[in-house]
Protein backbone atom coordinates (compact mmCIF):
# COMPACT_ATOMS: atom_id res chain seq x y z
CA UNK A 1 0.00 0.00 0.00
CA UNK A 2 2.74 2.80 1.04
CA UNK A 3 6.40 2.07 1.15
CA UNK A 4 8.89 4.29 1.87
CA UNK A 5 12.83 2.33 0.92
CA UNK A 6 15.82 4.33 2.59
CA UNK A 7 14.29 7.71 2.12
CA UNK A 8 16.41 10.74 2.98
CA UNK A 9 14.61 14.57 2.96
CA UNK A 10 16.80 17.41 2.86
CA UNK A 11 15.76 21.00 2.29
CA UNK A 12 17.27 23.46 0.04
CA UNK A 13 18.13 25.43 3.00
CA UNK A 14 20.18 22.23 4.27
CA UNK A 15 17.66 21.73 6.95
CA UNK A 16 17.32 17.46 6.93
CA UNK A 17 13.79 16.68 8.07
CA UNK A 18 14.24 12.85 7.14
CA UNK A 19 17.30 10.00 7.52
CA UNK A 20 17.22 7.03 5.83
CA UNK A 21 13.30 6.45 6.41
CA UNK A 22 11.97 2.49 6.11
CA UNK A 23 8.63 2.03 6.49
CA UNK A 24 5.72 -0.63 5.57
CA UNK A 25 2.05 -0.09 5.46
CA UNK A 26 -0.25 -2.71 4.88
CA UNK A 27 -3.68 -2.58 3.45
CA UNK A 28 -6.30 -1.86 6.10
CA UNK A 29 -3.73 -0.82 8.26
CA UNK A 30 -4.54 2.38 10.78
CA UNK A 31 -1.01 4.06 12.36
CA UNK A 32 -0.55 6.73 14.02
CA UNK A 33 2.89 8.87 12.82
CA UNK A 34 3.29 10.71 16.25
CA UNK A 35 6.35 13.10 17.34
CA UNK A 36 6.72 16.72 18.46
CA UNK A 37 6.42 19.85 15.85
CA UNK A 38 9.37 19.65 13.56
CA UNK A 39 10.30 15.94 14.05
CA UNK A 40 9.80 15.41 10.08
CA UNK A 41 6.43 13.86 10.05
CA UNK A 42 4.50 16.51 8.08
CA UNK A 43 7.38 16.17 5.75
CA UNK A 44 6.63 12.37 5.39
CA UNK A 45 3.16 13.34 4.77
CA UNK A 46 4.16 15.79 1.95
CA UNK A 47 6.47 12.96 0.13
CA UNK A 48 3.37 10.76 0.01
CA UNK A 49 1.37 13.47 -2.01
CA UNK A 50 3.97 14.72 -3.99
CA UNK A 51 4.23 18.16 -2.33
CA UNK A 52 7.98 17.25 -1.70
CA UNK A 53 10.47 15.24 -3.71
CA UNK A 54 12.59 12.61 -1.72
CA UNK A 55 16.31 13.86 -1.98
CA UNK A 56 17.17 10.21 -1.34
CA UNK A 57 15.16 6.64 -1.85
CA UNK A 58 11.99 5.59 -3.02
CA UNK A 59 8.35 6.12 -2.25
CA UNK A 60 5.25 3.99 -3.46
CA UNK A 61 2.04 4.94 -2.73
CA UNK A 62 -1.20 2.70 -3.93
CA UNK A 63 1.00 1.08 -7.01
CA UNK A 64 2.28 4.85 -7.96
CA UNK A 65 6.44 5.05 -7.69
CA UNK A 66 6.32 8.51 -6.45
CA UNK A 67 9.86 8.96 -6.89
CA UNK A 68 9.83 8.86 -10.52
CA UNK A 69 6.62 9.98 -11.59
CA UNK A 70 6.11 12.92 -14.18
CA UNK A 71 4.41 16.53 -13.14
CA UNK A 72 1.29 15.30 -14.99
CA UNK A 73 0.87 11.94 -13.30
CA UNK A 74 0.33 13.63 -9.75
CA UNK A 75 -3.11 14.55 -10.14
CA UNK A 76 -4.11 10.98 -10.63
CA UNK A 77 -1.92 9.72 -7.62
CA UNK A 78 -3.50 12.74 -5.67
CA UNK A 79 -6.79 11.36 -6.63
CA UNK A 80 -6.38 7.89 -5.25
CA UNK A 81 -6.16 9.07 -1.87
CA UNK A 82 -7.75 10.87 0.32
CA UNK A 83 -6.22 13.74 2.25
CA UNK A 84 -7.41 15.79 5.62
CA UNK A 85 -6.13 18.60 6.83
CA UNK A 86 -5.57 20.43 10.50
CA UNK A 87 -7.02 23.79 8.54
CA UNK A 88 -10.12 21.73 6.81
CA UNK A 89 -9.92 23.33 3.26
CA UNK A 90 -12.92 23.51 2.39
CA UNK A 91 -14.28 25.91 -0.27
CA UNK A 92 -15.67 29.02 1.57
CA UNK A 93 -18.09 29.94 -1.40
CA UNK A 94 -19.48 26.36 -1.73
CA UNK A 95 -22.57 24.15 0.24
CA UNK A 96 -21.14 21.37 1.99
CA UNK A 97 -23.07 19.36 -0.80
CA UNK A 98 -20.99 21.07 -3.43
CA UNK A 99 -17.77 21.13 -1.30
CA UNK A 100 -18.20 17.12 -1.22
CA UNK A 101 -19.39 17.16 -5.08
CA UNK A 102 -16.26 19.25 -6.19
CA UNK A 103 -14.18 16.38 -5.40
CA UNK A 104 -15.62 14.09 -8.28
CA UNK A 105 -16.71 17.12 -10.54
CA UNK A 106 -12.56 17.34 -10.83
CA UNK A 107 -12.25 13.95 -11.57
CA UNK A 108 -15.01 13.86 -14.56
CA UNK A 109 -17.45 11.68 -13.15
CA UNK A 110 -20.76 11.26 -14.31
CA UNK A 111 -23.08 13.80 -12.74
CA UNK A 112 -25.79 10.54 -12.25
CA UNK A 113 -22.80 8.91 -10.15
CA UNK A 114 -22.00 12.73 -8.02
CA UNK A 115 -25.81 12.45 -6.54
CA UNK A 116 -25.48 8.90 -5.32
CA UNK A 117 -22.03 9.12 -4.43
CA UNK A 118 -22.35 12.62 -1.85
CA UNK A 119 -25.44 11.85 -0.50
CA UNK A 120 -23.75 8.30 1.01
CA UNK A 121 -20.48 9.88 1.86
CA UNK A 122 -22.46 13.04 3.70
CA UNK A 123 -24.21 10.32 5.78
CA UNK A 124 -21.16 7.98 6.59
CA UNK A 125 -19.72 11.57 8.23
CA UNK A 126 -23.35 12.36 9.42
CA UNK A 127 -24.09 15.25 7.97
CA UNK A 128 -26.79 14.98 5.71
CA UNK A 129 -29.04 17.49 6.81
CA UNK A 130 -26.68 19.97 6.69
CA UNK A 131 -25.68 19.65 2.95
CA UNK A 132 -27.47 23.20 1.84
CA UNK A 133 -25.29 25.00 4.65
CA UNK A 134 -22.55 26.94 3.80
CA UNK A 135 -18.60 26.05 5.71
CA UNK A 136 -19.00 29.58 8.02
CA UNK A 137 -21.98 28.06 9.37
CA UNK A 138 -20.79 24.89 10.14
CA UNK A 139 -18.50 24.30 13.95
CA UNK A 140 -15.18 23.21 13.69
CA UNK A 141 -15.74 19.47 13.84
CA UNK A 142 -18.87 19.82 11.26
CA UNK A 143 -15.85 21.29 8.89
CA UNK A 144 -13.80 18.33 9.58
CA UNK A 145 -16.18 15.99 8.41
CA UNK A 146 -17.16 17.50 5.39
CA UNK A 147 -13.34 17.89 4.52
CA UNK A 148 -13.47 13.35 5.41
CA UNK A 149 -16.67 13.69 3.32
CA UNK A 150 -14.80 14.88 0.69
CA UNK A 151 -11.90 12.63 1.02
CA UNK A 152 -13.89 9.51 1.13
CA UNK A 153 -15.88 10.56 -1.98
CA UNK A 154 -14.16 9.00 -4.67
CA UNK A 155 -13.63 5.87 -2.60
CA UNK A 156 -9.66 6.20 -2.14
CA UNK A 157 -7.65 3.15 -1.19
CA UNK A 158 -5.90 5.29 1.33
CA UNK A 159 -6.77 7.92 3.87
CA UNK A 160 -4.28 10.31 4.95
CA UNK A 161 -5.28 12.92 8.07
CA UNK A 162 -2.54 15.48 9.03
CA UNK A 163 -2.81 16.54 11.89
CA UNK A 164 -6.69 16.21 11.71
CA UNK A 165 -7.95 16.87 15.43
CA UNK A 166 -5.45 19.83 15.99
CA UNK A 167 -7.99 22.77 15.55
CA UNK A 168 -10.68 20.91 17.45
CA UNK A 169 -11.32 20.62 21.10
CA UNK A 170 -10.98 17.12 23.13
CA UNK A 171 -14.15 16.01 22.34
CA UNK A 172 -14.57 17.09 19.07
CA UNK A 173 -11.49 15.73 18.31
CA UNK A 174 -12.89 11.61 19.24
CA UNK A 175 -15.55 12.20 17.14
CA UNK A 176 -13.31 12.75 14.63
CA UNK A 177 -10.91 9.65 15.42
CA UNK A 178 -13.90 6.97 15.76
CA UNK A 179 -14.87 8.08 12.67
CA UNK A 180 -11.48 7.23 11.06
CA UNK A 181 -11.80 4.29 13.09
CA UNK A 182 -14.86 3.38 10.94
CA UNK A 183 -13.75 4.27 7.82
CA UNK A 184 -10.29 1.97 8.58
CA UNK A 185 -12.76 -0.91 9.30
CA UNK A 186 -14.69 -0.25 6.34
CA UNK A 187 -11.43 -1.48 4.55
CA UNK A 188 -9.65 1.63 3.71
CA UNK A 189 -5.92 2.21 5.22
CA UNK A 190 -5.19 5.49 7.21
CA UNK A 191 -2.69 7.06 8.19
CA UNK A 192 -2.98 9.83 10.85
CA UNK A 193 -0.53 12.12 11.45
CA UNK A 194 -0.69 13.53 15.18
CA UNK A 195 0.41 14.28 18.56
CA UNK A 196 -2.41 14.21 20.42
CA UNK A 197 -1.13 12.24 23.21
CA UNK A 198 -4.19 10.72 25.02
CA UNK A 199 -6.01 9.45 21.77
CA UNK A 200 -3.09 7.54 20.21
CA UNK A 201 -2.57 5.82 23.87
CA UNK A 202 -6.67 4.86 23.94
CA UNK A 203 -6.95 3.86 20.07
CA UNK A 204 -4.06 1.05 20.66
CA UNK A 205 -3.50 1.23 16.89
CA UNK A 206 0.49 0.42 15.08
CA UNK A 207 2.58 4.03 15.88
CA UNK A 208 5.28 5.24 14.58
CA UNK A 209 7.40 8.05 16.18
CA UNK A 210 9.41 10.12 14.50
CA UNK A 211 12.37 12.56 16.14
CA UNK A 212 14.42 14.47 14.51
CA UNK A 213 13.97 12.34 10.76
CA UNK A 214 14.62 9.31 11.85
CA UNK A 215 12.37 6.55 12.78
CA UNK A 216 12.45 6.08 16.41
CA UNK A 217 9.85 3.33 17.39
CA UNK A 218 7.74 1.03 15.31
CA UNK A 219 5.05 -0.52 17.54
CA UNK A 220 1.85 -2.53 17.20
CA UNK A 221 -0.66 -1.53 19.78
CA UNK A 222 1.19 1.23 20.53
CA UNK A 223 1.66 4.33 23.04
CA UNK A 224 2.18 7.63 22.26
CA UNK A 225 5.79 7.04 23.93
CA UNK A 226 7.35 3.99 25.51
CA UNK A 227 7.45 5.78 29.33
CA UNK A 228 3.89 6.02 28.99
CA UNK A 229 3.65 2.25 29.16
CA UNK A 230 3.12 1.42 32.71
CA UNK A 231 0.86 4.84 33.23
CA UNK A 232 -3.12 3.69 33.39
CA UNK A 233 -5.03 4.78 30.37
CA UNK A 234 -8.69 5.47 30.91
CA UNK A 235 -10.85 5.10 27.58
CA UNK B 1 -12.89 16.93 -22.95
CA UNK B 2 -16.49 15.97 -21.66
CA UNK B 3 -19.61 18.05 -22.49
CA UNK B 4 -20.26 18.74 -18.38
CA UNK B 5 -16.66 19.85 -17.92
CA UNK B 6 -17.18 22.34 -20.47
CA UNK B 7 -20.23 23.88 -19.20
CA UNK B 8 -18.27 23.79 -15.69
CA UNK B 9 -15.55 25.63 -17.25
CA UNK B 10 -17.52 28.17 -19.28
CA UNK B 11 -19.61 28.85 -15.78
CA UNK B 12 -16.91 29.38 -13.65
CA UNK B 13 -15.12 31.70 -16.30
CA UNK B 14 -18.55 33.49 -16.05
CA UNK B 15 -18.16 33.27 -12.07
CA UNK B 16 -14.55 34.94 -12.57
CA UNK B 17 -15.23 37.62 -14.51
CA UNK B 18 -18.16 38.86 -12.72
CA UNK B 19 -16.18 38.48 -9.06
CA UNK B 20 -13.51 40.83 -10.18
CA UNK B 21 -16.02 43.44 -12.41
CA UNK B 22 -13.65 46.65 -12.31
CA UNK B 23 -10.89 45.08 -13.90
CA UNK B 24 -12.64 43.04 -16.29
CA UNK B 25 -14.69 46.53 -17.35
CA UNK B 26 -11.61 48.06 -17.62
CA UNK B 27 -9.77 45.33 -20.06
CA UNK B 28 -13.05 45.30 -22.04
CA UNK B 29 -12.51 48.90 -22.20
CA UNK B 30 -8.93 48.51 -23.65
CA UNK B 31 -10.20 45.75 -26.02
CA UNK B 32 -12.78 48.00 -27.01
CA UNK B 33 -10.36 51.26 -28.03
CA UNK B 34 -8.03 48.29 -30.01
CA UNK B 35 -10.37 47.05 -31.76
CA UNK B 36 -12.21 50.35 -32.85
CA UNK B 37 -8.69 51.24 -34.01
CA UNK B 38 -8.41 48.07 -36.12
CA UNK B 39 -11.78 48.66 -37.45
CA UNK B 40 -11.18 52.28 -38.48
CA UNK B 41 -8.08 50.98 -40.27
CA UNK B 42 -9.87 48.34 -41.95
CA UNK B 43 -12.68 49.95 -43.22
CA UNK B 44 -10.72 52.88 -44.24
CA UNK B 45 -8.32 50.54 -46.40
CA UNK B 46 -11.35 48.32 -47.33
CA UNK B 47 -12.66 51.38 -49.29
CA UNK B 48 -9.15 52.82 -50.60
CA UNK B 49 -9.48 49.26 -52.00
CA UNK B 50 -12.72 49.50 -53.77
CA UNK B 51 -11.73 52.77 -55.07
CA UNK B 52 -8.72 51.80 -56.58
CA UNK B 53 -10.59 49.05 -58.21
CA UNK B 54 -12.84 51.80 -59.55
CA UNK B 55 -10.44 54.00 -61.03
CA UNK B 56 -8.62 50.49 -62.29
CA UNK B 57 -11.37 49.34 -63.98
CA UNK B 58 -11.85 52.82 -65.95
CA UNK B 59 -9.21 53.59 -67.95
CA UNK B 60 -9.42 56.83 -68.69
CA UNK B 61 -7.55 59.54 -70.15
CA UNK B 62 -8.39 63.35 -71.01
CA UNK B 63 -6.68 65.10 -73.19
CA UNK B 64 -7.00 69.15 -73.27
CA UNK B 65 -6.52 70.73 -76.18
CA UNK B 66 -4.54 74.36 -76.28
CA UNK B 67 -7.55 76.65 -75.00
CA UNK B 68 -6.48 79.14 -78.38
CA UNK B 69 -7.17 76.07 -80.83
CA UNK B 70 -9.94 76.91 -83.54
CA UNK B 71 -12.44 74.30 -84.57
CA UNK B 72 -9.91 73.07 -87.61
CA UNK B 73 -7.02 72.63 -85.43
CA UNK B 74 -9.37 70.75 -82.86
CA UNK B 75 -10.54 68.33 -85.70
CA UNK B 76 -7.19 67.60 -86.34
CA UNK B 77 -6.42 66.28 -83.05
CA UNK B 78 -9.78 64.59 -83.05
CA UNK B 79 -8.74 62.42 -86.35
CA UNK B 80 -5.84 61.79 -84.62
CA UNK B 81 -7.36 60.64 -81.62
CA UNK B 82 -10.00 58.41 -83.58
CA UNK B 83 -7.56 56.58 -85.67
CA UNK B 84 -5.68 55.63 -82.94
CA UNK B 85 -6.01 51.69 -82.59
CA UNK B 86 -5.68 51.62 -78.84
CA UNK B 87 -8.78 53.94 -78.06
CA UNK B 88 -12.04 51.86 -77.61
CA UNK B 89 -14.22 55.09 -77.66
CA UNK B 90 -13.52 58.72 -77.10
CA UNK B 91 -16.03 61.40 -75.97
CA UNK B 92 -15.54 65.33 -76.86
CA UNK B 93 -16.19 67.79 -74.44
CA UNK B 94 -17.09 70.85 -76.14
CA UNK B 95 -16.20 75.00 -74.23
CA UNK B 96 -19.90 74.82 -73.59
CA UNK B 97 -19.89 71.51 -71.73
CA UNK B 98 -16.98 72.70 -70.23
CA UNK B 99 -18.47 75.79 -68.71
CA UNK B 100 -21.47 73.82 -67.90
CA UNK B 101 -19.35 71.05 -65.47
CA UNK B 102 -17.77 73.73 -63.99
CA UNK B 103 -20.82 75.67 -63.03
CA UNK B 104 -22.31 72.40 -61.70
CA UNK B 105 -19.27 71.64 -59.80
CA UNK B 106 -19.42 75.10 -58.27
CA UNK B 107 -23.15 75.04 -57.28
CA UNK B 108 -23.85 77.92 -55.27
CA UNK B 109 -20.85 79.72 -56.59
CA UNK B 110 -21.41 79.58 -59.84
CA UNK B 111 -22.09 82.91 -60.11
CA UNK B 112 -18.17 83.50 -60.27
CA UNK B 113 -18.65 82.34 -63.71
CA UNK B 114 -20.76 84.93 -65.00
CA UNK B 115 -19.42 87.50 -67.18
CA UNK B 116 -17.58 84.93 -68.86
CA UNK B 117 -17.96 83.22 -71.85
CA UNK B 118 -17.27 79.13 -72.55
CA UNK B 119 -14.48 80.15 -74.74
CA UNK B 120 -11.64 80.59 -71.47
CA UNK B 121 -12.12 76.32 -71.11
CA UNK B 122 -10.31 74.32 -73.60
CA UNK B 123 -11.99 71.48 -75.86
CA UNK B 124 -10.37 68.37 -74.18
CA UNK B 125 -10.99 64.50 -75.46
CA UNK B 126 -12.50 61.81 -72.76
CA UNK B 127 -10.76 58.73 -73.98
CA UNK B 128 -11.30 54.90 -72.99
CA UNK B 129 -8.56 52.88 -73.63
CA UNK B 130 -9.42 49.15 -74.87
CA UNK B 131 -6.81 47.80 -72.38
CA UNK B 132 -5.18 49.53 -68.84
CA UNK B 133 -1.93 48.92 -70.13
CA UNK B 134 -1.90 50.70 -72.90
CA UNK B 135 -2.42 53.78 -70.92
CA UNK B 136 1.59 54.96 -70.58
CA UNK B 137 2.22 55.08 -74.27
CA UNK B 138 -0.89 56.52 -75.37
CA UNK B 139 -0.48 59.45 -72.78
CA UNK B 140 3.01 59.94 -74.25
CA UNK B 141 1.83 59.62 -78.11
CA UNK B 142 -0.82 62.16 -77.06
CA UNK B 143 1.28 65.08 -75.49
CA UNK B 144 3.63 64.84 -78.80
CA UNK B 145 0.23 66.13 -80.78
CA UNK B 146 0.58 69.35 -81.93
CA UNK B 147 -2.65 71.12 -80.03
CA UNK B 148 -2.58 69.15 -77.01
CA UNK B 149 -1.78 70.81 -73.74
CA UNK B 150 -1.47 67.81 -71.45
CA UNK B 151 -3.33 65.16 -70.45
CA UNK B 152 -4.18 64.04 -67.49
CA UNK B 153 -3.48 60.16 -66.87
CA UNK B 154 -5.97 58.47 -64.04
CA UNK B 155 -2.84 55.84 -63.24
CA UNK B 156 -1.35 59.26 -61.49
CA UNK B 157 -4.48 59.07 -58.92
CA UNK B 158 -4.36 54.94 -58.62
CA UNK B 159 -0.15 55.49 -57.61
CA UNK B 160 -1.10 58.19 -55.23
CA UNK B 161 -3.92 56.43 -53.40
CA UNK B 162 -1.64 53.06 -53.36
CA UNK B 163 0.95 54.79 -52.30
CA UNK B 164 -1.01 57.07 -49.26
CA UNK B 165 -3.19 53.88 -48.16
CA UNK B 166 0.64 51.74 -48.25
CA UNK B 167 1.86 54.41 -45.53
CA UNK B 168 -1.55 54.64 -44.08
CA UNK B 169 -1.45 50.67 -43.37
CA UNK B 170 2.08 51.30 -41.86
CA UNK B 171 0.83 53.44 -39.51
CA UNK B 172 -1.94 51.58 -38.48
CA UNK B 173 -0.68 48.18 -37.90
CA UNK B 174 2.36 50.24 -35.66
CA UNK B 175 -0.69 51.68 -33.70
CA UNK B 176 -2.61 48.15 -33.91
CA UNK B 177 0.12 46.44 -32.71
CA UNK B 178 0.73 48.16 -29.55
CA UNK B 179 -3.04 48.36 -29.06
CA UNK B 180 -3.25 44.62 -28.97
CA UNK B 181 -0.16 43.87 -26.58
CA UNK B 182 -1.69 46.57 -24.37
CA UNK B 183 -4.88 44.63 -24.71
CA UNK B 184 -2.65 41.16 -24.15
CA UNK B 185 -1.06 42.26 -21.26
CA UNK B 186 -4.20 44.11 -19.26
CA UNK B 187 -5.92 41.09 -19.82
CA UNK B 188 -3.47 39.00 -18.60
CA UNK B 189 -3.35 41.51 -15.08
CA UNK B 190 -6.96 41.20 -14.83
CA UNK B 191 -6.76 37.03 -14.67
CA UNK B 192 -3.90 37.43 -12.72
CA UNK B 193 -5.90 39.16 -10.18
CA UNK B 194 -8.42 36.98 -10.12
CA UNK B 195 -5.94 34.05 -9.97
CA UNK B 196 -4.53 36.08 -6.84
CA UNK B 197 -8.21 35.66 -5.48
CA UNK B 198 -9.00 32.09 -5.88
CA UNK B 199 -5.02 30.82 -4.56
CA UNK B 200 -6.35 29.25 -1.90
CA UNK B 201 -8.82 27.42 -4.12
CA UNK B 202 -6.57 26.45 -6.32
CA UNK B 203 -3.83 25.08 -3.75
CA UNK B 204 -7.39 22.80 -2.88
CA UNK B 205 -7.86 21.81 -6.49
CA UNK B 206 -4.20 20.71 -6.27
CA UNK B 207 -4.57 18.83 -3.24
CA UNK B 208 -7.42 16.95 -4.19
CA UNK B 209 -6.34 15.86 -7.52
CA UNK B 210 -7.35 18.06 -10.04
CA UNK B 211 -5.00 18.46 -13.25
CA UNK B 212 -3.45 21.29 -14.74
CA UNK B 213 -5.85 21.95 -17.06
CA UNK B 214 -8.71 22.00 -15.38
CA UNK B 215 -7.15 24.28 -13.05
CA UNK B 216 -6.35 26.57 -16.37
CA UNK B 217 -9.54 26.70 -18.46
CA UNK B 218 -11.66 28.66 -16.43
CA UNK B 219 -9.17 31.31 -16.62
CA UNK B 220 -8.69 31.03 -20.45
CA UNK B 221 -12.63 31.12 -20.83
CA UNK B 222 -12.44 34.59 -18.37
CA UNK B 223 -9.61 35.71 -21.18
CA UNK B 224 -12.19 35.13 -24.08
CA UNK B 225 -15.45 36.51 -21.86
CA UNK B 226 -13.70 39.81 -21.49
CA UNK B 227 -12.61 39.83 -25.17
CA UNK B 228 -15.42 38.65 -27.08
CA UNK B 229 -17.68 41.26 -25.00
CA UNK B 230 -14.93 44.12 -25.96
CA UNK B 231 -15.25 42.77 -29.64
CA UNK B 232 -19.26 42.93 -29.97
CA UNK B 233 -19.20 46.89 -28.13
CA UNK B 234 -16.33 47.59 -30.87
CA UNK B 235 -18.56 45.98 -33.35
CA UNK B 236 -21.93 47.98 -32.40
CA UNK B 237 -19.59 51.28 -31.96
CA UNK B 238 -17.84 51.09 -35.32
CA UNK B 239 -20.72 49.73 -37.20
CA UNK B 240 -22.73 52.44 -35.99
CA UNK B 241 -20.11 54.80 -36.93
CA UNK B 242 -19.34 53.73 -40.41
CA UNK B 243 -22.89 54.03 -41.68
CA UNK B 244 -23.05 57.60 -39.90
CA UNK B 245 -20.16 58.36 -41.98
CA UNK B 246 -21.72 56.86 -45.13
CA UNK B 247 -25.05 58.64 -45.01
CA UNK B 248 -23.10 61.86 -44.19
CA UNK B 249 -20.68 61.27 -47.08
CA UNK B 250 -24.18 60.25 -49.76
CA UNK B 251 -25.85 63.48 -48.78
CA UNK B 252 -22.47 65.79 -49.39
CA UNK B 253 -22.99 67.33 -52.79
CA UNK B 254 -19.67 67.61 -53.62
CA UNK B 255 -19.05 63.54 -53.72
CA UNK B 256 -22.34 62.87 -54.78
CA UNK B 257 -22.26 64.86 -58.14
CA UNK B 258 -18.47 64.23 -58.87
CA UNK B 259 -18.66 60.93 -57.93
CA UNK B 260 -15.09 60.63 -57.40
CA UNK B 261 -15.07 58.22 -53.98
CA UNK B 262 -17.28 55.95 -53.70
CA UNK B 263 -18.09 54.57 -49.80
CA UNK B 264 -19.15 50.58 -49.34
CA UNK B 265 -22.41 50.46 -47.83
CA UNK B 266 -22.44 48.87 -44.56
CA UNK B 267 -24.29 46.22 -45.49
CA UNK B 268 -21.62 44.96 -47.89
CA UNK B 269 -18.41 44.78 -45.32
CA UNK B 270 -20.06 44.13 -41.71
CA UNK B 271 -19.58 40.24 -41.99
CA UNK B 272 -15.71 40.95 -42.96
CA UNK B 273 -15.39 43.22 -39.58
CA UNK B 274 -17.83 40.63 -37.58
CA UNK B 275 -15.01 37.59 -38.63
CA UNK B 276 -11.99 40.05 -37.76
CA UNK B 277 -13.44 41.42 -34.35
CA UNK B 278 -14.58 37.72 -33.27
CA UNK B 279 -11.25 36.27 -34.24
CA UNK B 280 -8.81 39.21 -33.15
CA UNK B 281 -11.22 38.71 -29.80
CA UNK B 282 -10.28 34.90 -29.26
CA UNK B 283 -6.78 34.77 -29.89
CA UNK B 284 -6.27 38.35 -27.78
CA UNK B 285 -8.29 36.59 -25.01
CA UNK B 286 -6.43 33.59 -25.10
CA UNK B 287 -2.97 34.95 -25.17
CA UNK B 288 -4.13 37.17 -22.13
CA UNK B 289 -4.96 34.13 -20.47
CA UNK B 290 -1.88 32.13 -21.65
CA UNK B 291 0.55 34.81 -20.20
CA UNK B 292 -1.31 34.91 -17.10
CA UNK B 293 -0.80 31.60 -16.45
CA UNK B 294 2.67 31.41 -17.32
CA UNK B 295 3.43 34.13 -14.74
CA UNK B 296 1.70 33.69 -12.21
CA UNK B 297 -0.63 30.09 -12.42
CA UNK B 298 2.94 27.75 -12.09
CA UNK B 299 -0.08 25.26 -10.73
Amino acid sequence: MVELRNVSKTYPNGTVALRDINLKLDKGEFVFLVGPSGSGKSTLVKLLLKEEEATEGEVYVNGYDVTSMTRQEIPYLRRSLGVVFQDFRLLPNKTVYENVAFAMIITEALPKEIRRQVPMALALVGLSRKANMYPHQLSGGEQQRVALARALVNNPALLIADEPTGNLDPETSWEIMKLLSEINHRGTTVIVATHEKSIVDAMKKRVVAINKGVIVRDQEKGLYRDEDKNTPVFY
Amino acid sequence: MKIRTLRYFIKEGFVNSYRNKLMSLASVLIVVASLIVFGVFVLISLNAQHNIRIWKEQPQLQAFCYQELDDIQVRRVEEIIKADERVLSYEKVTREQALEKMRERLGKDAAILDGYGADIFPVSFIIRLKDVSYSGEVVKDLEKVTGIEKVTYSQDTVELITRMSQWFSLGCSVMIVIFLVASVFIIANTIKLTVFARRKEISIMKYIGATDWFIRWPFVVEGVIISITGAILAFIISACGYKAVVDKFSQDAFFAQTSLLSMLSIESIWSKLAVYYAAIAVVVGAAGSFVSMRRYLKV
